[in-house]
């Protein structure tokens, strides 16, 4: 490679990284700096949680993996899931659209800025869980990668959503349709070992499963699977941005 | 090399052709108008050429730019305003500014020195820490437009940049793209406001169900008119069937009211005239004003497309009622 191209490529991987994290706190500011939705991003999921594992002997290097994998799911995916249909209904898309920005550079954005939101409640609620339990996280530097990446997927996932809906209230009911069953089977509050095996099958193809086993495998002592997990969350960030990438390109270049 | 060239742009939507083998050419500096009626393809045209929107067939080039094989080249050349006022209202205007001037990879001193310097001659800047919510609708389109300009493009494209707007913002808009225009830059803009058009624009051309029916400066086209002269006139009481009078009786096809007044295009100004006293003589109507000029660019419009800029308008105004979404 020579040096020209080189220089090149790392001039646009920075513009890429600069205007993605503009978007990102753009978004910030629009929809996630408000106390509102901070308190729903954790309150919602933590209920849910409770009302599932009140008054059951659940050990807290099961509960806090499957609390944290949920919080990081609502966290990442509720806001950018609506953003677009939104921002498409005030117009304000077109902002963006007429920028000299691809639809991976925007999407890109919005991913970082659900990510960081999906990060900052699981990192809050993990220090909370983590006092309130006197447990110990055995390896809180994995930990803290398995939220990363597992948040990454996570807000593509809200992405797609993003891409494929018209509006809002259909982002939210799909949403609602997807995230529920996938939070019953993906080991959060029953292990999967214990579901039928069609829904074990089942489980193996959501984003959350790997993410919630790979918190557990950083707070117990990380084995192989940690990287496999991780590999799989990563496939997941690939397979979702690429297929909202898609999606809003076939529906907005009409 | 042109600043924006057109071959053969189509868009057809199923099995409705919004805009036909449209061919154009704008030349760098100049002030160019897109002028049609509501429907007309005004809107999806310049959708094409800022790559919002992929055309059928045919190329748009932009500064030598390919609109859909390069359009990022193109987006970086040029400022679109669109017809909505499409800014965040949870921000700021300065936040605004600066949140576009970072998607155009501007650098943080010139960023905040062209913030400034564009809020200030929008006579925004006592305002520049107000939520846009708080804007009046003439005070969000000039954000508007200084967000396109933050980058300082070579090609400005604006979408009715004055639609619905209050004549102190109106005048401010149009005084800006002139002063914008005498440093270099090329305006391309739609409108329905054939005044602004005639005032503004080097040269236009009139769209019509998504063809080209004209183009030219204002003072070319006014003077391929056949009918050099307008007279208009009122009088004492409006009878209902005198616009059908002037037209059967007196032959004058393209006779219309406008407000109080009833106006008319003619080759022989003093026949027609004699014509019109002779007919308010005999119909008992009293002239309370009469005048000649010459034709204005609206009697242009008004023979190539059929509408005057009065109907124009009341499509414009039904659009908005109704929600104003449709594209044309």
């Amino acid at each position: 490679m020579t040096n020209d191209t080189s220089s090149h490529l790392s001039e646009a991987w920075s513009s890429f990284v600069f205007k993605a994290i503009a978007i990102a706190k753009k978004d910030a500011k629009i929809y996630y700096f408000k106390p509102q939705i901070a308190g729903f991003g954790i309150l919602i999921p933590a209920f849910l949680y409770l009302s599932f594992s009140l008054g059951r002997d659940i050990p807290p290097d099961f509960l806090i993996p499957g609390l944290v994998g949920m919080i990081a799911l609502f966290g990442a995916s509720s806001i950018e899931a609506i953003s677009i249909p939104i921002e498409k209904q005030s117009e304000t898309y077109e902002i963006l659209q007429t920028a000299p920005l691809s639809t991976t550079n925007i999407l890109f954005g919005k991913s970082l800025a659900g990510s960081a939101f999906g990060m900052m409640l699981s990192f809050a609620t993990t220090l909370g869980a983590v006092f309130i339990t006197r447990d110990s996280i055995a390896n809180p530097l994995l930990f803290l990668v398995a939220m990363i990446v597992g948040t990454f997927a996570f807000s593509s996932f809200g992405m797609l959503i993003a891409a494929g809906v018209k509006d809002m209230p259909t982002a939210n009911m799909s949403l609602t349709a997807l995230r529920l069953p996938m939070m019953f089977i993906s080991g959060v509050f029953i292990p999967v070992q214990s579901l039928p095996v069609w829904l074990q099958v089942v489980s193996y193809l959501t984003p959350l499963n790997y993410m919630v086993d790979a918190l557990r495998e950083a707070m117990t002592g990380p084995s192989i699977m940690f990287a496999v997990d991780l590999l799989v969350l990563l496939f997941w960030f690939i397979v979702l941005q690429s297929f909202a990438v898609m999606v809003l390109n076939r529906k907005t270049s009409t | 090399m042109p600043a924006v060239e057109v071959l053969n742009l189509t868009k057809s939507y199923g099995g409705l052709l919004a805009v036909d083998h449209v061919n154009l050419k704008v030349d760098k500096g100049e002030i160019f108008g897109l002028l049609g009626p509501n429907g007309a393809g005004k809107t999806t045209t310049i959708r094409m050429l800022t790559g919002l929107t992929r055309p059928t067939s045919g190329t748009a080039l932009v500064e030598g730019y390919d609109s859909v094989k390069e359009c990022l080249e193109v987006k970086q050349r040029i400022g679109v305003v669109s017809e909505a006022s499409n800014l965040y209202n949870e921000m700021s205007a300065w936040d605004n500014l600066m949140f576009v001037a970072e998607l155009y990879g501007v650098d943080r001193n010139t960023r905040k020195s062209r913030t400034k310097q564009l809020l200030e001659a929008f006579q925004l800047y006592d305002r520049r820490n107000d939520h846009l919510i708080t804007y009046s609708k003439g005070m969000k389109r000039r954000v508007r437009i200084a967000a396109a300009l933050i980058h300082n493009p070579d090609v400005l494209f604006l979408d009715e940049p004055t639609s619905g707007l209050d004549v102190q913002s109106s005048r401010l808009i149009r005084s800006f793209l002139r002063e914008l225009n005498g440093q270099g830059t090329t305006v391309f803009l739609t409108t329905h406001y054939i005044d602004e058009a005639d005032q503004l624009c080097d040269r236009v051309t009139i769209i019509k169900q998504g063809r080209i029916v004209v183009e030219g400066s204002p003072e070319e086209l006014k003077s391929t008119l056949e009918e050099k002269h307008v007279i208009e006139f009122a009088f004492n009481r409006n009878a209902s069937d005198v616009e059908k009078l002037l037209r059967e009786n007196l032959a004058f096809k393209d006779a219309s009211k406008k407000g109080d007044k009833y106006s008319i295009r003619t080759v022989d100004p003093s026949t027609a005239i004699n014509k019109i006293v002779q007919f308010a003589t005999s119909n008992g109507l009293e002239i309370l004003s009469l005048n000649t000029r010459h034709p204005s660019l609206e009697d242009v419009f008004i023979k190539y497309t059929g509408l005057d800029a009065v109907q124009v308008e009341r499509m414009e105004f039904l659009r908005a009622v109704k929600g104003g979404g449709q594209r044309d």
